[in-house]
């Protein structure tokens, strides 16, 4: 009550600007409880006045107009921290996309809620079929390109690649010379790394 | 409606404030921790967060209390010395729920002390925002209330990356997503 | 990244300001024999040994880096005319001295990646150092006299990278100010007003510029 735990859920968005937490499913649940015993609260009080007054007009202020007024305003409260929670998530989603790509690692799917990785599942076809159109990758270059070749040094041990038109074998520790565009992405996902020695 | 998904605002309204009710109202006692039945009666006094207290005195349902944060006392306080005070320990949303509060209770001074506590404080943000090292979180942040610890990163955070990008360009980076992870 | 990750990062990060400046000309001299090139931007070229040649930055350094030319310091980058602004920074300290709008960039890209081209570079670097901490201090003088009432600010000859440097923070400075100014938070008299919204009002109140001055 109150809108307390409504607010706590969305105070959890604010500890962080960019990361994704574990979607707070007892929290949530526990916000849309309070909505249905408000909406509750609500029907019961709306009925008394009915019987009360049956023409519906409210007359004057009394203790059953207060009451009413409060659950509604509580319902509309906790509705807005909830849809606030998903929005914000969902915006943050979206940049997920743009900077791990189509597949996201499993620990960090493992955050999201199931209706939230269909989202983003939606979301990334969109975006998909777009760039096919257009025949254009939109998610490199996000800093603007110098050399069309980097060095990279390989931070954990991905294997054999293909590169271009041949496999390279990366494995950690390892430098590399290669095409930046093919860089951006492994380094983006913390693969790899810029060098610059 | 602008703000309607914006989680600082939503916070601000969660602030307590403490309010009489000029009418009574039934079904809602858990408001009021002192009442025995399920009702608020007239006259109580009640905390009450400022996103309910924001409609019903718009009703004219309830009176709002001018929260002491904004009182006589911190106001003689920030007039002597504005950039040494702990606003953050007295309210952390203390101009957003000022604002709010200045519409509600019709306080005619309070906007102008918002002002001059801002004016005040400005000048110190700014050098220490500007001035702040890469690594350190000085103390005086702990001062500063939500609105100007957005003001001094602003300043602080820019000055970072242009230090970063002088001291080695332009470069890749990991997504932030990823950023809480060992390397 | 502008427009995405942090909403409140700058418009414009320090390697888009890089890029920006990548777009202005600089005289090289090549060291090979090259057919002209044709880009978006015109076209360059041809190249020839020894003949000096304007190309952008970015091809000049991208020439540079694979050894195929010398770069030929901008005649702003000589250590004579870097003392004189420095002198003219200091002799005034309201105003800017004229410098190419990416000064910061151009002269960090050359001498990062052409620094043998310059004579005396360690003097060039140190000048342009100190010509760059002039110019922040008179910045920050500037922004200690942002107040209310202040609705634009006017800053003649300010570089790129400075304008970027500030942008933030003097960009949240404006907006605090403005909020707590309006009209209808600052009352003058205990007038009731039954308005639900704070803002829009001031927007009649007299614009005045201020000049870093």
């Amino acid at each position: 009550m109150y809108g307390r735990s409504g607010a706590e859920l969305v105070r959890e968005l604010t500890f962080d600007d960019h990361q994704i937490r574990r979607f707070n499913h007892d929290l949530f649940n526990k916000v849309l409880g309070e909505i249905q015993e408000h909406y509750y609260q609500v029907s019961k009080i709306m009925t008394l006045l009915q019987e009360e007054n049956p023409s519906g007009q409210i007359m004057h202020v009394d203790g059953n107009y207060s009451g009413a007024l409060i659950h509604h305003q509580s319902l509309l409260r906790n509705k807005r921290c909830l849809l606030s929670y998903l929005y914000n998530r969902a915006q943050r989603i979206q940049r997920l996309r743009w900077q791990l790509g189509a597949v996201l690692p499993e620990d960090v799917r493992d955050l999201l809620h199931p209706s939230e990785k269909e989202f983003l599942k939606s979301y990334s076809d969109i975006l998909g079929s777009y760039m096919t159109t257009v025949d254009l990758d939109l998610t490199v270059d996000a800093t603007p390109p110098k050399d069309p070749y980097i060095k990279i040094r390989v931070l954990q041990h991905i294997g054999e690649v293909l590169l271009g038109d041949q496999t390279t074998s990366l494995s950690r520790n390892s430098i590399h010379f290669m095409k930046r565009t093919e860089a951006e992405p492994l380094i983006s996902q913390g693969l790899v790394e810029e060098f610059n020695g | 409606m602008s703000k309607y998904y914006d989680l600082n605002d939503i916070l601000v309204e969660d602030e307590v404030v403490s309010t009489v009710f000029h009418h009574k109202a039934n079904g809602v006692g858990y408001l009021d921790p002192g009442s025995e039945d399920d009702n608020v009666e007239k006259g109580a006094v009640v905390e009450l967060p400022l996103w309910l207290a924001q409609d019903l005195s718009r009703r004219k349902i309830i009176q709002v209390n001018l929260p002491p944060c904004f009182g006589a006392k911190v106001r003689k306080e920030v007039q002597a010395d504005p950039a040494c005070v702990n606003l953050r320990s007295k309210c952390p949303y203390f101009y957003e729920m000022g604002c709010k509060l200045a519409d509600i209770t019709g306080d005619p001074s309070l906007g102008g002390f918002l002002l001059s506590t801002l004016r005040g404080r400005y000048r110190d943000i700014l050098c220490k925002a500007l001035t702040s090292t890469i690594t350190s979180t000085p103390k005086f942040m702990t001062l500063l209330t939500q609105e100007e610890t957005h003001l001094f990163e602003a300043g602080r955070d820019s000055m970072r990356t242009f230090q970063k990008w002088r001291l080695q360009g332009p470069q890749l980076e990991r997504a932030p997503i990823l950023g809480r992870k060992r390397r | 990244m502008a427009g995405q990750g942090n909403a409140a990062a700058s418009l414009f990060t320090e390697p888009e300001m890089e890029f920006l400046g990548e777009d202005e000309t600089i005289s090289i001299i090549p060291n090979v024999r090259l057919e002209a090139v044709q880009l978006i931007c015109g076209d360059f070229g041809p190249f020839y040994p020894q003949i000096p040649v304007k190309v952008p930055l970015w091809l000049g350094i991208a020439m540079k880096k694979r050894s195929k030319c010398r770069i030929q310091p901008p005649d702003w980058m000589s250590v004579e005319r870097l003392a004189q602004v420095l002198d003219d920074e200091r002799e005034a300290p309201r105003e800017f001295q004229p410098l190419p709008f990416h000064y910061v960039e151009i002269s960090r890209l050359l001498l990062d990646n052409a620094r043998e081209d310059f004579e005396n570079n360690f003097m060039v670097q140190s000048l342009l150092e100190d010509i760059k901490d002039v110019r922040w201090d008179k910045v920050e003088a500037g922004l200690k006299t942002l107040s209310t009432r202040t609705h634009a600010v006017k800053l003649k000859n300010v570089s790129a990278m400075e304008v970027n440097r500030m942008r933030n923070f003097t960009v949240r400075a404006l907006q605090s100010f403005y909020k707590h100014d309006s009209e209808d938070l600052v009352k003058q008299t205990g007038l009731e007003s039954d308005s639900q919204t704070t803002s829009t009002s001031s927007e009649h109140l007299p614009r005045r510029t201020l000049r870093p001055r």
